[in-house]
């Protein structure tokens, strides 16, 4: 079995003021897909963007080990440099700064934390072309501002062209399936199957497991209530889907 | 005694003024220097005028006095130099064979509307300027031109004072560049007093006319500019102005522009870029006079430390402009604890039938957009610099040729507290 890659132990976050995780615990190892589901404000966002390192969040509690590492001593750019990507629910738009630009940039600053040269220019277009074939997305938009007038697909297809190219060891991609049809959801599939190697690991934060028919999870687990109130298999995630939240969320209730 | 009292009475002093100037100084007189009671003049470095010791202007400057550093011409132009308000180009210019001199006198009487501007409007600093430009330089361009006009200063302890009147005629297009480079920051000490710099021009485009005009304000050095510009636009001309204002010292410009010819077009990409305690304070007027007219107004600024940017835009559409179309977007950014923006923007509507759009918005850097980048592995200085550097990149887009726009990029970038990387500048 692999080392952990992520190793959450009792996790607890408030915000202002108010806790919304309550001691979460999760191991990822390398090589493995997680699902993280739950209904509507069970603090699967909020764990993502802990995770990510974003302002404004306050750990109450326990620890978070990435690669081995203590993540939450670590400045957001860190994180992201040593291999941790987020891919946002709501990716934002970036009016003047394009998207080739904040690609290499971002793939450079990578490249020198593990001690390597900048890419070459043209190097780096063939790769990115390539990685764009991938996701369906337009070269026009490699100019455009970083999302700038995109649709909600486009977004959502950038964000993991985003991760593809920056090539992270753990991806969590905060509800990327929101907002996607049939076929983008199919093309975002895809991507996050690129990904898949022995040495990465993603933790997918869903809703639905209409991703998952594309993305096959290693585990499921479901969080309620800022608790993982239940972890399973893939047959977890269809036993939502017949079932919903509601039992879990009584059986939570029970628990606490 | 006022600075308005001291500078008529050296005018006064000097031998036997005449004509504009001396109907500028009767209208000092009677209507005053603009004060910070005044609305549009609320955000102005006013106090500064009072403590200029003398207002007339440099003597000429010795022979061998050190010039700062001009920058590279710029190709396909007719480059006018102005040392402490001195035309030193020879004249006229072999290759300016569509520019005629005219008498600055008749340039001022025949133009009525910016007379007004400069008496009971915004644009009284102006009449500074016109009481102790030693070149008043009046020209009127009859067909292609393009025309660099470099202004530097020797002296921290005297006035730098330039009058210019632009006439451009039925159909001709014209680029103009104005490019107020100050002192060498090497020719004066640190304790200099600041130097006033003050100009005034007037521009007038017959029908169908075209000028691209590029004002950069980049002087470095305690300087005290005040920059006065009325434009006129007659039947579809179109007016486009790249106004920045990147220097040292305090930066206060007025702009008048009158559509008064239909379906005349004003373009206005205004940029602003202070820190330390620099202040760059910008007023707009666009009057919509005509039918069809349209105006679209973009300003960016980013005061860093403890730097005051400002900027007003008003609007007019007056009884005679329906189907005018109006586009006004100020923003600002803060980026000092000390520092301060204030924006204006104004818009008066007294006919049906317009199109009008505006808005205004000041902040700090957006914290959302901020850790995006962050998670991408950017620095956190890089990310904060791309960050700003995008915030002004729409107001960079009108400035040709592009080493001028470099040299814009350049002037901004220093007034930045980040400074943006060398990719990002063209």
């Amino acid at each position: 079995m692999n080392a952990p890659l992520l190793q959450i132990d009792d996790l607890r976050v408030s915000v202002a003021g108010t806790a919304v995780l309550h001691g979460v615990s999760l191991t990822v190892r390398a090589g493995e897909v997680h699902a993280i589901m739950g209904p509507n404000g069970s603090g699967k966002s909020t764990l993502a963007h802990v995770l990510a390192g974003r302002p404004g969040y306050t750990i109450t509690g326990g620890a978070v080990r990435f690669d081995g590492t203590d993540l939450l001593a670590m400045a957001p750019e860190e994180r992201a440099r040593a291999g941790l990507f987020l891919g946002f629910q709501y990716p934002v738009e970036i009016a003047g700064v394009n998207n080739a630009y904040l690609l290499k940039a971002a793939l450079n600053a990578r490249r020198r934390q593990r001690g390597e040269a900048e890419i070459d220019a043209f190097d780096f277009l063939n790769m990115v072309r390539a990685k764009m074939r991938v996701m369906q997305i337009d070269e026009a938009l490699l100019t455009r501002g970083v999302n700038e007038g995109f649709s909600g697909g486009e977004k959502k297809r950038n964000e993991i062209l985003q991760m593809l190219v920056l090539e992270p060891r753990l991806a969590v991609l905060d509800e990327t399936d929101s907002g996607l049809d049939i076929d983008a959801l199919k093309v975002v599939g895809r991507g996050i199957n690129t990904l898949r190697s022995p040495d990465r690991a993603v933790a997918l934060v869903t809703h639905y497991q209409r991703l998952l028919d594309h993305v096959v999870p290693d585990q499921v687990h479901v969080l309620a209530r800022g608790r993982i109130v239940r972890s399973g298999d893939r047959e977890l995630a269809l036993e939502l889907e017949r079932r919903g939240y509601d039992w879990l969320l009584e059986a939570a209730a029970a628990v606490a | 005694m006022s600075a308005l009292e001291r500078l008529l009475g050296e005018f006064e002093a000097q031998p036997a003024p005449a004509g504009a100037r001396l109907a500028a100084a009767q209208a000092l007189r009677t209507h005053g220097l603009p004060t910070r009671r005044e609305e549009n003049w609320r955000y102005a470095n006013l106090r500064a005028l009072e403590g200029v010791a003398r207002f007339l202007p440099a003597a000429p400057p010795a022979p061998g006095t050190r010039l700062p550093p001009l920058p590279e011409a710029l190709a396909g132009y007719t480059r006018l130099v102005f040392v402490d308000g001195r035309l030193t180009t020879a004249w006229p210019q072999p290759d300016a064979a569509q520019i005629t001199r005219l008498p600055m006198d008749a340039a001022v009487a025949g133009d009525a509307a910016a007379t007004m501007f400069e008496t009971t409007g915004d644009g009284r600093m102006g009449l500074i300027a016109r009481l102790f430009a030693p070149d008043p330089l009046s020209l009127r361009i009859a067909g292609p031109a393009a025309l660099e006009l470099i202004f530097v200063t020797t002296s921290g302890a005297a006035g730098s004072y330039a009058e210019i009147a632009i006439e451009i005629a039925t159909g001709a297009q014209v680029a103009l560049v104005e490019r107020h480079l100050g002192c060498a920051a090497a020719t004066l000490p640190p304790e200099a007093p600041a130097s006033l710099n003050c100009s005034n021009l007037r521009l007038r485009l017959a029908a169908d006319a075209q000028l691209r005009h590029t004002r950069l304000q980049q002087a470095a050095g305690n300087a005290l500019h005040y920059h006065t510009l009325s434009a006129s636009l007659g039947d579809r001309g179109s007016y486009s102005l790249a106004h920045i204002s990147a220097g040292d010292g305090s930066d206060r410009s007025s702009a008048q522009i009158r559509l008064q010819g239909r379906e005349a077009t004003v373009r206005i990409r205004a940029l602003a870029a202070a820190c330390d305690s620099g202040i760059a304070d910008a007023q707009f007027t666009v009057l919509h006079e005509a039918p069809g007219t349209r105006s679209d107004q973009l300003f960016r600024g980013i005061a860093s430390d403890r730097a005051h940017i400002s900027c007003s835009a008003d609007v007019q559409v007056l009884p005679g402009a329906p189907g005018s179309r109006v586009l006004q977007s100020l923003r600002g950014l803060i980026d000092g604890k000390g520092a301060e923006v204030n924006l204006r923007p104004r818009l008066t509507i007294d006919t049906d039938d317009i199109q009008a759009a505006h808005g205004a918005t000041t902040g700090r850097l957006d914290e959302d957009l901020l850790f995006y980048l962050l998670s991408r592995g950017l620095e956190p200085a890089a990310a904060r610099s791309l960050l700003k550097w995008a915030f002004l990149g729409e107001a960079f887009g009108a400035i040709e040729p592009p080493a001028l726009r470099r040299a814009a990029e350049l002037a901004a970038a220093a007034r930045l507290s980040d400074a943006p990387a060398t990719e990002l500048l063209q």
